[in-house]
């Protein structure tokens, strides 16, 4: 067994890892701190701001409304990302690359740019979405399904139509087709696209900051507010928990897909 | 009434004409090849038989009925792709299961059907392997298992050995030959491998550009094909530069220049007429090789260029004239080996000549 990394490469990487891993590691100290405010390195350690954070309703109510709001953004963007990455891959049509780029660019757009578009729209056609939780609900979507469209369309990409074909043939309707046949087989593409959007969407800063309403205030809102009046180190505990729930999503989801790995091998 | 029929089939992508008007009929239990060069419209042809695609013009019937507009499952047709499509999510037994499970058999029904099928192809005990556990030779047997098993009026098969090495493909070629003959399905083959058609067809259509060019038996194809293309394509070929003098009850009667004038015979599907410049297409094994001698008169004469060791057999260049041919030789001791720049006389019987426009 030898190393298959050059060294060089191998520094890289770690260097990279750290780079990554400290603000993660900043802010759980910074939680964790025994001080009154919010410091690195922390003055001491203790749990009295962790505690402060499960007894502080804001902070609750903020983090359950973003998992909330995750969740259902979650599924709406993995049906409506599905589809489009089906539709962007399957069809072929003068305009469809545009289309797809059209698509997948809130990626690359600003998330300010789409808080305030979206802001500025809702208030311009006056249809009641302003700062509500529907207006809310869906720039999250929007933000959120270009993610599944790419993790979905990369999982199309390589999937061989002649499976299809074969099925159809076989005597299988489009629809049984695509239920029995294209979507287990893309459903790692599906899962990792809503992990993806899931995250993204519980993170979600710039968009929430135009759109959610005064009473339902979104997680990273909620810690932003409050460190604007006082450098309140219960933030720090709430990104604490915020990146544990993260954590294990993920993990959570990795383990499940292997789950399924290993029951189709018996 | 054909099993299949093609009556004025066409397909065009976009500006680009893949198939030209075709008329095809294809008998019950028939073997039907398609053969030609990459992009010449094999896999279109099949596939709008498959249902895959729509053709542009023209009506496609199955057993005298018109299937043009139905969709793939409503067909009956069973189809074989080159790269098997065995559906990776699912065991042998499950694949091999699934046309039987859509059409909502019963449980028993369907286990009896699929263990039935795997011994035909040789696969028992694979029920639970998946497709990444299985070689190609096995994947090959399991898609055709898959097809098999749900009893289709026709058999369409994408050139299934092309990913199979050599001696898989030889061993296969027989073997699906075999199966087809035992259950007596019509059958439609897709390859580019002169060899396999000729083998495994009884009838062969060579294509080329969208074009059927010739249709008929492997003998024919062959031995009489009716273009300069059809003689190249398919096996080794001397095409010697020729004229024609005049028809014959069995053919024409060519001149090969220098007052040699040779009888070759012509392809049914062509006719020629007298001062019309042909090609004589003399195949590699059909022309005697021998030192030269007084005694028989031979066709021509000429001089050995070069040989090439082959194992089976010496192929040798000779130049006749202003004609140069290749000529195979068994491998013999008892056949002298002749140096470049012996001189030889050449000789072929009267039905070994094709003349091809
Ligand atoms: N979906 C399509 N859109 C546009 N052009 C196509 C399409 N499918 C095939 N063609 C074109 O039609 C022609 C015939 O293609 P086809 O696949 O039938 O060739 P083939 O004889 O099967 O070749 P091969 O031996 O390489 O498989 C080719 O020029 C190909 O580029
Ligand atoms: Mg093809």
């Amino acid at each position: 067994m030898g190393r298959t990394i050059p060294l060089p490469m191998l520094i890289l990487a770690v260097l990279g890892f750290c780079y990554m891993l400290l603000p993660i590691l900043v802010v759980v100290l910074a939680g964790l701190t025994a001080g009154e405010f919010l410091t690195f390195p922390p003055e001491g350690l203790s749990l009295r701001w962790v505690v402060a954070f499960l007894q502080s309703e804001k902070y609750l109510s903020a983090f359950f409304f973003s998992f909330r709001l995750a969740l259902l953004t979650m599924i709406v963007a993995t049906i409506l990302g599905t589809a489009a990455a089906l539709f962007l891959s399957r069809t072929r049509f003068i305009g469809r690359g545009a289309m797809r780029a059209f698509f997948l660019s809130p990626v690359v757009l600003p998330g300010v740019v789409i808080g305030f578009s979206l802001f500025a729209f809702y208030i311009s056609t006056g249809i009641g979405l302003t700062r509500t939780i529907w207006g809310l609900w869906i720039g999250h979507i929007l933000y959120s399904t270009p993610y599944v469209i790419g993790t979905v369309g990369a999982a199309l990409a390589s999937y061989d139509v002649s499976l299809d074909e074969a099925a159809r043939s076989l005597g299988a309707s489009p629809m049984r087709t695509f239920r029995k046949i294209t979507l287990p087989n893309i459903s790692q593409g599906i899962q990792a696209g809503s992990i993806f959007a899931f995250i993204v969407s519980f993170g979600q800063f710039e968009v929430s900051l135009f759109l959610s309403a005064p009473n339902a205030e979104p997680l990273p809102i909620a810690m932003y507010n409050s460190l604007r009046y006082k450098f309140d180190p219960s933030a720090a505990a709430a990104g604490i928990f915020a990146i544990i729930l993260v954590t294990a999503s993920v993990l959570l989801t990795n383990r499940l897909v292997n789950i399924g790995r290993l029951l189709e091998k018996k | 009434m054909s099993s299949v029929e093609f009556q004025g089939v066409s397909k065009k992508f976009g500006g680009t004409v893949a198939v030209e008007k075709t008329d095809i009929a294809i008998e019950q239990g028939e073997f039907f090849s398609m053969l030609g060069p990459s992009g010449c419209g094999k896999s279109t042809t099949l596939r709008m038989l498959a249902g895959f695609i729509a053709p542009t013009t023209g009506r496609i019937l199955v057993n005298g009925r018109d299937i043009t507009d139905l969709p793939p499952e409503a067909r009956g047709i069973g189809i074989v792709f080159q790269n098997y499509a065995i559906f990776p999510h699912m065991n042998v037994f499950d694949n091999i299961a699934f046309g039987l499970v859509e059409r909502k058999q019963d449980k028993a029904t369907i286990k009896r059907k699929v263990e039935a099928t795997l011994a035909q192809v040789g696969l028992t005990g694979y029920e639970g392997r998946f497709e990444r556990e299985l070689s190609g030779g096995q994947k090959q047997r399991v898609a055709l298992a898959r097809v098999l098993v749900i009893e289709p009026e026709i058999l369409l098969l994408d050139e299934p050995l092309s990913a199979l090495d050599k001696q898989m493909r030889e061993e296969m070629k027989f073997w699906i030959k075999d199966i087809q003959k035992s259950i007596g399905i019509t059958t439609v083959y897709v390859t580019h491998d002169q060899s396999e058609a000729l083998t495994m067809s009884d009838r062969i259509a060579v294509m080329n550009e969208g074009r059927m060019l010739q249709i008929g038996s492997p003998v024919d194809i062959y031995e009489k094909p009716s273009s300069r293309f059809i003689a190249e394509f398919i096996g080794d070929s001397n095409l010697l530069r020729a004229s024609v003098t005049e028809l014959t009850d069995t053919g024409c009667v060519v001149d090969l220049g220098e007052g040699v004038a040779v009888p070759a015979r012509v392809s049914d599907a062509v006719s020629v007429a007298p001062g019309e410049p042909v090609g004589l297409l003399l195949r590699p094994e059909m022309v005697r090789l021998m030192p030269a001698h007084d005694g028989e008169k031979p066709r021509l004469s000429g001089k050995i260029v070069d040989e090439v060791y082959q194992g089976a057999l010496r192929r040798y260049r000779v130049a006749a004239g202003t004609h140069e041919l290749v000529v195979e030789v068994p491998n013999r001791p008892e056949l002298v080996r002749m140096a470049a720049g012996t001189p030889v006389d050449l000789f072929w019987s009267a039905e070994s000549g094709v003349a091809v426009p």
